[in-house]
């Protein structure tokens, strides 16, 4: 079977359209049959065309008089709820369509502040350049994952939970560090071998400063301590 | 690398009642959008017409007719012949014009889903990629505690950034700017868009209830 891409349009070639016809005829047949058998539904197709004075139908005359008979008992109304032609058939796609497409562009643009934040994060990328729109988008898009962080925090917090389920391979901690808070458990002592180009990447206090017109000195250590015992020791440059 | 399935894609199945009463539903419905679409299909390519009407296991009718299930039904059901006068093949083509415009216009937008929907795929990939090498990438649900402990307090660092760059912006803004400017006041700052990475600068399609200077009040 030929896998060309057909174009939507009456086609002119009078030879090609009967052939076409008789394939695509024969195929929707196969279709209704198909769905009458696997979902155990009445059904019934008919075909009029300049090829044959008698209409072509599925199932069979009889078969086709008793759906269309039992369709005519409907009231009005339930007939035509769902009764589509071309045109109405055609809107309810396009409008699926531009639904599908509109989600899709959303959830695209989500994901590529996402990304944006994390190059910010590790400083791939500097903020200088942001335009007003994304800067709007980015805080909100900030706030919403701190809530989810939050969130989750909460969540190991009740559980009693400490335990890294992540091995942070890069992390380095100099000494033991003390946990403040309520018993969490043993996690505080990883000390680990070093990578030192990751590590660059880890100052993410020192170059949001920089990016941010260098206008403040590093905070001094002591503040990212009071946070909690596990920041990295002073291993800037 | 590992691929998620969406759907189990196209399977062969046997042409018999569908066991499944929810599965039967699925089947039903894409099934006899899918006819219809075909059914649309040949009307299109072969001029001929159809009306093929179902009922869904929930006894509801669908029906499609080109021109109209109702025409199409009397005339088989009256056996009469078709009734052709010049204003019924009026209307005919200009209906048909329509349906020209209208497969167009679906088909462009289907373009244009397919596109976007790559799109995502290759954001996925590079995320993917990043998080292999930068672990406070990944989603929060793989994070522990202590990890999670960390990337907060560097993303209060970066929000507090953001706020700072935003109050730049507005004071120089409120510099650059008498009060009453034209319809566009962002015109000068057309060179702020961001040259790197995200290309799309449309209007925001997150919810838009930020405002930056609330934020900026609130955090700073």
């Amino acid at each position: 079977m030929t896998r060309k891409k057909v174009k939507l349009a009456y086609i002119l070639n009078d030879s090609a359209r009967k052939a076409t016809f008789k394939k695509r005829k024969k195929g929707l047949m196969k279709k209704v049959s198909e769905l009458s058998t696997l979902c155990g539904i009445d059904a019934c197709a008919i075909i009029y065309s300049p090829y044959d004075l008698q209409p072509e139908v599925w199932p069979s005359s009889i078969g086709v008089q008793r759906v269309l008979s039992k369709f005519r008992r409907m009231p009005e109304l339930e007939q035509s709820k769902k009764m589509v032609n071309q045109e109405s058939f055609l809107k309810q796609r396009i409008q699926k369509a531009k639904d599908q497409l509109t989600k899709q562009r959303k959830d695209n643009r989500e994901k590529e502040m996402t990304q944006l934040m994390f190059q910010y994060l590790s400083s791939d990328k500097t903020m200088q350049n942001i335009s007003m729109l994304d800067l709007n988008e980015m805080a909100w898009l900030i706030d919403q994952y701190l809530k989810d962080i939050n969130r989750r925090v909460e969540k190991l917090s009740k559980n009693g939970q400490g335990q890294s389920q992540m091995v942070a391979p890069t992390m380095v901690t100099n000494a033991v560090a003390k946990i403040e808070d309520s018993g969490q458990g043993s996690h505080g002592c990883h000390v680990l071998d070093m990578n030192m180009d990751a590590m660059h990447k880890q100052h993410w206090f020192m170059n949001l400063m920089n990016n941010s017109g260098g206008d403040e000195a590093p905070p001094p250590l002591g503040d990212v301590n009071q946070q909690n015992g596990f920041w990295p020791n002073p291993f800037f440059p | 690398m590992l691929k998620k399935k969406s759907s189990l894609g196209r399977q062969k199945i046997p042409i018999e009642k569908i066991p499944k009463k929810s599965h039967l539903q699925v089947t039903f419905s894409k099934r006899r959008s899918g006819l219809f679409k075909k059914a649309s299909e040949l009307c299109t390519l072969c001029g001929v017409e159809i009306a093929i009407v179902v009922f869904s296991p929930a006894d509801k009718a669908f029906s499609f007719g080109h021109p109209e299930v109702e025409s199409i039904v009397d005339r088989y059901l009256s056996r009469n012949l078709p009734q052709e006068s010049s204003a019924l093949q009026l209307v005919e083509a200009h209906r048909n014009a329509n349906v020209r415009d209208l497969n167009a216009q679906l088909t462009q937008l289907l373009n244009h889903l397919t596109i976007e929907k790559k799109q995502g795929e290759e954001i996925d990939h590079v995320r993917k990629a990043r998080q292999m090498q930068n672990w406070w990438e990944n989603p929060i649900e793989e994070l522990g505690l202590n990890e999670l402990v960390q990337l907060k307090v560097s993303i209060d660092d970066l929000k507090k950034n953001i706020g700072k760059i935003a109050s730049k912006c507005m004071m120089e803004q409120s510099n650059m700017f008498p009060p009453n400017i034209g319809a566009n006041g962002f015109g000068r700052y057309n060179n702020f868009e961001n040259k790197q990475g995200v290309g799309i600068n449309i209007a925001s399609t997150l919810p838009n209830a930020y405002n930056y200077l609330d934020f900026r009040h609130g955090y700073l």
